[in-house]
């Protein structure tokens, strides 16, 4: 009898093991947690970047340990998973204090507003930060984050392929016109070299800076209707030029998932205009490529528009921390971290662009003039079934690229995701 | 059964008499009732009348049941005994489960659990973040009738399918065949063909999504040294899918290893009394090789089926569904609607139509096996 008991109590201690590993991240972190809890407090501290950007945040959060003593800032790389852990995190009832942020529409329910944060403290300088920054982290006018970085996007062109096809150097207030010409005499299709590079995968997103720029928009300005908007003649004329270019051999398909990507290409010398935000930047540096860059060609007679992909800090709602994460969020944008992190994000505030001189840097010039133009909403903050439209969008855009006629694929793609906006 | 009704009849036939039996010794406060309303009664009270033919049309366990019935009438039985026995029983019976807990307990939490909640959850509407709200039908009925994303992934799918469970099992067989040739360093071969199975699927895509790049891909040099300017493989419509099918093609190892031990188990005599009869290569492979084969084939074509439906890692990682929903397999929009689009229930319906289908197609491979597939040993009717 004795014998059985005593197995039976190891089958279910073996029970409890297993059935408690799977668990095991949490409750470990919960049980520390409490045992340290007069010692030392943790601040669980979410980002998607990975590799340096990583290394530079983990710096920032060991000096924000260094001037606040007994705080301990845990660091939850989440990288490509971002989205669905952070997702499954809140869902669980169980998030980060502090995240970095740049879907607002989705998790502002989730969210701390900070409107009351901000304006009890003054030292934060919010007016030394570029406006247009904050269209992107508002929803129905509460504030849900701080902007963190930027980027806005710009032509990259190689200087060495404009001398050997004799083109002058683009310069800011070129057209369409200008683009097109110059594309089509940098091309030389029996040696596999092209004027521009377009992408096999686009983003809508990133697309919205032509459709503007042509005097169009994928939505209402009340975020309500596609019909009209996303099959406009303009929406469909600015993502046309990029398939006609891909057709006349004055541009090629580059990238595509896992594929030799369009910054390895333009290193390759193989393209001579590359449209990109900051990012690749310090690789072509480091690829020695002889580049320049310059703002986005205007199409003829009507403004240029931008597109910006922010990076904004924000605190959970269900955070039982939130003054210790504020001052986490503050230290974040503070003028020390955005110098930390000036290689991997372009610096948000007026006074460091200044003193850094990115203002002077002709390489980084177009980017805040790109910034200056960048004033309208994306769509994507006018929605909130948005996402659901893009499925839709994403594919009628490549299919442009691959030969279709744009205003047909986009009427076809609006009669099919209508239904989600007029939700 | 037949004789234990005979007896029951039988039995039934003198109750009356058992009951006023009962009732007089009721009265005489000599015997309780072990079982007042059960038939037992009834055959004890038929034991003393020593009617041996009752006796020996009964079942054991009757017979022992008589016994103890008897034991009870003679105030004998002793009730702690019994409650003893049984419970010993029960906990004999118990260990095997008990050792097997953690195995059962993992089944539960970590399969049927979920699986249960996917179908519950498939009739809510439910976006993670937020309050699941029950709906009904709404999400199998959206899905028939307003999705044209599912149309286009299940039609992807089953032209996939179409293309590649054929291939994959002609491929495997052929291999299998070549392998089971007794050629030296087979061996070698065996290694270098299962080699990619061990391969976890998404370094295998990446591998691939290297060797089909249009412009840098190992493939299209290859084509290029024959003098053929290769397709743009994973950026073209017509060719992606095809790139899908060959990829896969790659790691069927294990399919192979299958064929090559139903191969190894074909008598070797058989060969040898055809050839004697003047049978050729290509008539012992179908008169032999095939019909002895036919229960794996049978096998590997319900497992390729199965994992045709749910390829995923291959168009996850070498094209995004891309380019224009070309390789939008049906697995990878139900992954999408879950993870990408927050659809947990609409997702959970998806996962359950896959079922259906996959259940149905395998059901209907089952049926018409009869028809096909060759067990040893086996007798048809009419036939042999």
């Amino acid at each position: 009898m004795n014998n059985k008991r005593s197995m039976i109590t190891v089958l279910l201690l073996l029970i409890a093991v297993t059935v408690s590993a799977c668990g095991g991240g949490t409750s470990n972190q919960g049980s520390e947690g409490a045992k340290d809890a007069e010692k030392e407090k943790v601040l669980r501290f979410a980002t998607w970047d990975t590799g340096d950007s990583l290394k530079v945040q983990q710096d920032i959060a060991k000096l924000f340990e260094q001037q606040h003593p007994g705080v301990k800032v845990q660091i939850e790389p989440y990288a490509d998973g971002f989205d669905q852990k952070l997702a499954a995190s809140f869902g669980a009832g169980n998030p980060p204090d502090v995240m970095l942020m740049w879907d607002f529409p989705t998790y502002y329910t989730n969210l701390e507003p900070l409107d009351s944060f901000i304006t009890k403290d003054a030292s934060l300088k919010l007016d030394d930060i570029y406006e247009s920054l904050f269209h992107y982290v508002k929803v129905d006018g509460q504030t849900y984050g701080l902007p963190s970085g930027f980027t806005s996007r710009a032509i990259y062109y190689n200087k060495k392929m404009f001398d050997d096809a004799g083109v002058p150097y683009p310069k800011d207030g070129w057209t369409w016109d200008d683009f097109r010409a110059a594309a089509k005499k940098l091309s030389n299709p029996a040696k596999k070299q092209y004027g521009f590079g377009v992408r096999t995968i686009n983003d809508p997103y990133d697309m919205q800076g032509f459709v503007w720029s042509n005097g169009g928009s994928f939505v209402s300005k009340d975020g309500k209707e596609i019909e009209g908007y996303m099959n406009s003649p303009e929406t469909a004329q600015s993502i046309q030029l990029f398939g006609d270019m891909l057709k006349d051999g004055s541009a090629t398909l580059a990238g595509g998932k896992n594929q030799l990507s369009g910054d390895d290409v333009f290193k390759a010398g193989k393209i001579a205009m590359w449209e990109s935000g900051v990012w690749p930047l310090e690789s072509f540096k480091a690829a020695k490529v002889d580049f320049g860059t310059v703002e986005m060609p205007a199409f003829t007679g009507k403004p240029v528009k931008g597109i910006i992909a922010l990076s904004a800090i924000s605190v959970a709602k269900q955070s039982k921390q939130k003054d210790l994460a504020w001052e986490f969020t503050k230290f974040f944008i503070s003028n020390e971290a955005i110098k930390m992190r000036s290689n991997a994000d372009l610096p948000i505030r007026k006074s460091i662009v200044k003193e850094m001189g990115f203002d002077q840097n002709p390489l980084y010039i177009p980017f805040y003039h790109m910034l200056e133009r960048s004033d309208d909403t994306p769509s994507f903050l006018l929605n909130s079934n948005w996402k659901l439209v893009n499925r839709y969008l994403s594919t009628a855009i490549d299919s442009v690229m691959l030969g279709e006629n744009a205003q047909d694929v986009l009427n076809a793609a609006v009669k099919d995701a209508k239904k989600y906006v007029e939700k | 059964m037949r004789y234990a009704s005979g007896s029951l009849l039988r039995l039934e036939s003198t109750s009356n008499k058992k009951a006023t039996e009962t009732e007089q010794n009721a009265s005489k406060g000599s015997v309780t009732p072990y079982f007042p309303q059960t038939k037992w009664p009834l055959i004890a009270d038929r034991r003393p009348c020593k009617n041996a033919y009752i006796l020996t049309t009964m079942k054991p366990q009757q017979v022992q049941y008589t016994a103890r019935a008897e034991q009870h009438l003679k105030g004998t039985i002793d009730m702690e005994s019994i409650k003893k026995r049984t419970s010993a029983r029960w906990k004999q019976a118990s260990i095997p489960y008990l050792f097997t807990m953690p195995w059962i307990i993992g089944f539960l939490a970590f399969t049927l659990g979920p699986l249960i909640f996917s179908l519950i959850i498939s009739f809510y509407e439910w976006p993670v973040i937020g309050q699941k709200t029950f709906i009904g039908l709404a999400n199998y009925k959206e899905m028939f009738t307003s999705d044209p994303l599912f149309w286009t992934s299940l039609t992807v799918t089953l032209k996939f399918a179409a293309l590649f469970v054929p291939l994959n099992i002609i491929v495997a067989l052929l291999l299998a065949m070549l392998l089971n040739q007794n050629v030296k360093g087979s061996g070698i071969f065996r290694t270098a063909f299962y080699l990619p199975s061990v391969i976890s699927g998404v370094a295998l895509a990446m591998i691939w999504a290297w060797v089909f790049d249009g412009e840098y891909g190992i493939l299209n040099y290859i084509l290029s040294v024959f003098g053929i300017e290769g397709p743009k493989w994973l950026i073209s419509t017509t060719w992606a899918p095809v790139a899908m099918v060959i990829a896969s093609l790659w790691g069927q190892g294990t399919m192979m290893l299958i064929f090559l031990a139903g191969l190894k188990n074909i008598p070797k005599d058989m060969y040898e009394a055809s050839s004697i009869d003047g049978a050729g290569k290509w008539k012992q492979f179908t008169r032999i090789t095939l019909p002895m084969l036919s229960p794996t084939i049978l096998f590997n074509l319900i497992t390729t089926i199965i994992a045709a439906f749910q390829q995923l890692t291959l168009a996850l990682v070498m094209t995004g569904g891309g380019p224009t929903n070309s390789t939008y397999f049906y697995a990878m929009y139900m992954y999408e609607n879950a993870f990408k689009y927050s659809k947990m229930g609409y997702s959970s319906a998806n996962a359950w139509f896959m079922f259906a289908i996959v259940l149905a197609l395998t059901m209907l491979v089952f049926k018409s096996s009869s028809a096909w597939v060759y067990y040893e040993g086996e007798m048809k009717h009419g036939k042999r």
